[in-house]
């Protein structure tokens, strides 16, 4: 048969069996027009292969099918029955005397059963997509049989993944990863939003079951929870966005201005200066902001110098001491943060602005000189246009990063900011508190893992909602083209 | 559409992070870490024999020597048994939330401050010591719990018990008292604060004490008669906004505080930075416990004074200064592979021969009564004070949400926010109440 087709008929025949593209339109062809061995793959996962003498694929599919089911019967079955209620059955335990240890019933652990659970989920649905897949593949095998197509040997098919489907290859290792540590924690965390999960229900010694919507009723001042819940997250959903905001753009144009200075051909040493700012990247920042807390306590060194300064110059009486609450009072503690912050953030933009400086359109600069523009309009109309281009994505995920910026705020606020705001308090936040911040110290000093996940969710649909719509805003027109 | 994509996987990684933080720290996360037990063969041994018994112990990092010590007495006094003992570094003011973190992960035997009994009972991590416990203490460290409870002083069986139940073994008193300098205060002046403030400012300097606190604040109430309590549910009771049993009224307490507060010689000190205030020099008299008795010395010269603290006038009546009587306690981990080792380890690590071998190598005073009146112990001016105040100190019973309101609350008065009027007062104490007072959220 296959001497029997010439090339040209070959290649017309190679076009008809490729897919329509539409994959469950393909689907439907391969199990309406399959023969019975293409059917019996949605039991047999090697049948299909096994018929067209591909045993190598039988063989690897019949072993992935047989890990599905040993998945499935030694594992799934032990939590994902649980998933309705999370458990029924608490831990109890006997002391034997005999042994000298604690024996435990067979509890459940609410925890692992979600966990678990999840996970199941996630090994069944790929398995769903592997049978849907082969059915269409197998298919495709029957069709090249009939109409006398070379079908590939074992062989031949894993070299394709080193040429034509080299980026299947490529990309199985991430997408895995992606699955595993940001899928699966991802759902995790959504779903514990809905559970009663906190500390009167801790496993592996209490239970805890789905609540639905009761912890977003109570966050939004429902009820049920402390009344300044409400008005808490309100109050540090506010200072987030203002602090990211703040954050994002004093230390992208400081970076900018700096580098800019240190660009500058009349600047001596600019690799001294620059070395120097790079210092307080290389310094961690545990260090540096622990120290400048200290730095900047009621009772600390800068107050101190303060003092004696004032003194000498005869401002203050002998004795009297200066006590500006930099970091301890609401208002005072908002603009140090920010300040602090633009001494550790600007190197950062600085190394960014500077390689993208160096890359600036110099033709476009030197026409405008002729021209006659002045310096600033230089600026103002094509370095800073340009550079806001390049660095754009890059601010985005930089106000995104500072919605969640933990370190600075919770390493300078942290055991020294006491708010006075008593419904703040009741709460368990303080008006320095970012989402992140306020989240992190529910999860740990209150075990309040419901709460923090609700929080968690607002905290991505903000993040989620403001990266979609400023990538579109950006990236919309044809700036791109304008550079090229 | 691929922008779009990429913009939400984007925000997806962004969050990443934060997925990290809070599901990372979960419970049950993990597996029971075995490799720290290794497997044991199944020989149905009366404990005496065969098996390794591992075991690992925390304790605060200034006592790691000391606990290197007293485990090898502790296998010294079970020659017949093997043990692997691990010891680890964890203080005991933070115990709870590494042990809550991960309780199956967590070390066999831990040291921890008694505020945090409620919790780590609510969270199952406490071994009962139940009558079982009880024969285990008898068949093998020949003592009853009765014994135990006995040899130890009243408020620290108390701090250690929850529901007529005993959860650990106390092993050092950890409470707050007064300490000062003799030669800017008299002994007389030491007794009241009006005078206490009036002479420190006669004499240039400070009293300094943590307000921002729900520890050090409470003894404003408690030394007045008001109380809070922990009930079955986890919430917390407070009666800070009536009156008292003795007749004094939560309003005037308060004023009481804030007019101390404003006093120009008063210094409210950050929680946990008394050490650096009393070094500064600008202190004559601060509240603290024993973990400051050298600084003190230091500062104040070797003739320190240590007492109650003052008592203040609340309305026309004279309230003493109460404190909160604390106390750091020995606990088992209920997870733990090898329990009933566990507990005769912690038993060994808090009986009369350790807290005296503690107390010679950190100055902690004891809570055994026999080792508390060793004449050494007794002569120390740092126990001495404590002892004084334990007159009037009480044991705290307070679940999560009393400890973020009052620490505001206390600030408010540091910082005098609260304005002294009745009225103000009162809508701050309502406030401060509602907010402690809260269900579990």
């Amino acid at each position: 048969m296959k001497a029997a087709t010439t090339s040209s008929e070959h290649i017309t025949l190679e076009r008809d069996l490729t897919s329509s593209g539409r994959f469950f339109t393909d689907l439907g062809t391969a199990i309406t027009k399959g023969d019975l061995f293409v059917k019996l793959s949605i039991l047999w996962w090697g049948a299909g292969y096994a018929r067209r003498k591909q045993f190598f694929k039988a063989i690897a599919m019949t072993l992935l099918e047989a890990a599905v089911i040993w998945f499935t019967v030694a594992f799934a079955v032990q939590y994902v029955p649980k998933i309705g209620t999370l458990g029924t059955v608490q831990a109890e335990q006997v002391f034997n005397m005999e042994t000298m240890k604690t024996e435990w019933n067979d509890y459940d652990d609410s925890f692992q059963i979600l966990l678990f659970s999840v996970l199941s989920f996630v090994v069944w649905f790929a398995a769903v997509l592997v049978v849907l897949k082969n059915l269409v593949n197998v298919y495709q095998l029957q069709r090249r049989e009939e109409l006398g197509l070379h079908i590939n040997t074992f062989k031949e098919d894993v070299s394709t993944y080193l040429n034509e489907k080299f980026h299947v290859t490529l990309l199985s290792l991430p997408v895995l990863g992606v699955v595993m540590f940001n899928v699966i924690p991802l759902f995790i965390l959504i779903l514990v939003a809905f559970t009663n999960y906190d500390q009167q229900h801790m496993p592996p010694t209490a239970l805890f079951t789905w609540t639905g919507l009761t912890n977003f009723i109570n966050l939004f001042g429902g009820g049920g929870l402390t009344l300044t819940f409400g008005y808490s997250f309100a109050r540090v959903l506010v200072w987030t966005l203002v602090w990211a905001v703040f954050a994002t753009f004093t230390t992208y144009f400081g970076g900018i201005l700096l580098s800019l200075f240190l660009n500058n051909k009349r600047t001596k040493f600019a690799k001294l200066w620059r070395a120097l700012f790079i210092v307080t990247i290389a310094v961690p920042q545990f260090v540096s902001l622990l120290l400048v807390r200290n730095f900047f306590a009621d009772n600390g060194i800068f107050n101190g110098m303060l003092t004696s300064a004032a003194t000498a110059l005869g401002i203050i009486a002998e004795g009297t001491t200066l006590n500006f609450p930099w970091l301890t009072a609401p208002g005072w503690a908002h603009v140090m943060i920010i300040i602090i912050n633009i001494w550790i953030g600007v190197p950062y933009q600085m190394l960014i602005a500077t390689g993208v400086l160096t890359n600036l359109p110099v033709d476009q600069i030197e026409s405008s000189r002729i021209d006659g523009a002045s310096t600033s309009q230089t600026f103002r109309y094509i370095t800073m246009p340009y550079v806001l281009f390049v660095t754009g994505p890059a601010l985005v995920t930089d106000f995104v990063k500072n919605i969640n910026n933990f370190n600075v705020i919770y390493l300078l606020t942290q055991d020294v900011y006491t708010t006075t705001n008593q419904a703040l308090a009741n709460s368990q936040a303080t008006e320095v508190d970012l989402l992140v911040t306020w989240l992190f110290r529910l999860t740990q000093d209150y075990y309040n893992y419901k709460m923090a996940s609700v929080i968690g969710i607002a905290v991505f649909i903000i993040c989620a909602v403001f990266t979609l719509v400023a990538f579109n805003f950006m990236l919309s027109g044809d700036k791109e083209g304008v550079y090229n | 559409m691929k922008k779009k994509l990429s913009a939400l996987l984007l925000a997806f990684a962004m969050l990443f992070t934060l997925a990290a933080c809070s599901s990372g720290s979960n419970p049950g996360s993990a597996a029971p870490n075995d490799d720290d037990n290794p497997q044991q063969t199944q020989s149905g041994s009366q404990g005496g024999s065969g098996e390794t018994i591992a075991l690992r112990v925390w304790g605060a990092e200034e006592d790691q020597a000391l606990l290197k010590d007293l485990v090898e007495k502790f296998k010294a006094a079970y020659p017949d048994q093997t043990f692997s003992i691990e010891i680890g570094v964890e203080s005991e003011s933070k115990a709870k939330d590494d042990i809550l973190t991960d309780v199956t992960a967590a070390a066999d035997v831990f040291a921890f401050a008694c505020d945090q009994l409620p919790d780590l009972v609510a969270a199952g991590a406490l071994l009962p010591i139940d009558d079982q416990m009880d024969a285990v203490l008898q068949n093998y460290a020949n003592k009853t719990v009765a014994d135990i409870k006995s040899a130890n002083s009243e408020g620290s069986v108390g701090s250690a018990t929850l529901d007529g139940k005993l959860y650990a073994f106390p092993f050092s008193a950890d409470g707050y008292f007064m300490f000062y300098d003799p030669s800017v205060i008299s002994a007389d002046q030491a007794k009241s604060w009006d005078t206490l403030l009036d002479a420190a400012q006669a004499g240039g300097k400070k009293v300094g004490m943590t307000l921002a606190s729900g520890w050090y604040l409470a003894g404003f109430y408690y030394g007045a008669g008001f109380t809070t309590g922990l009930n079955a549910d986890g919430t917390t009771s407070m009666d800070w906004n009536g009156t008292s049993p003795s007749g004094v009224t939560g309003v005037q307490v308060t004023q009481a505080a804030l007019k101390i507060a404003a006093h120009p010689a008063f210094m409210p000190v950050i929680d946990g930075d008394s050490s650096n205030q009393i070094k500064s020099g600008s202190l004559c008299a601060v509240v603290s416990g024993c973990w400051d008795s050298q600084v003190a010395a230091e500062a104040f010269g070797d003739d320190y004074m240590a007492c109650r603290l003052p008592s203040f006038m609340a309305g026309d009546k004279e309230v003493p200064g109460g404190a909160v009587a604390s106390y750091k306690l020995m606990g088992v981990n209920a997870h733990s592979k090898n329990s009933g080792w566990a507990m005769l380890l912690a038993e060994f690590l808090s009986n009369e021969e350790s807290q005296v071998a503690r107390y010679s190598a950190r100055q902690l005073p004891p809570t055994n009564i026999s080792a508390a009146s060793d004449p050494a112990v007794a002569a120390d001016k740092g126990v001495a004070g404590l002892a004084d105040q334990s007159a009037n100190a009480s044991l705290q019973a307070a679940g999560g949400k009393y400890w973020d309101p009052v620490k505001s609350f206390g600030e408010q008065i540091a910082q005098g926010t609260i304005k002294s009027d009745d009225a103000s007062v009162q809508a701050a104490l309502d406030d401060l109440v509602a907010g402690v007072t809260a269900p579990l959220g």
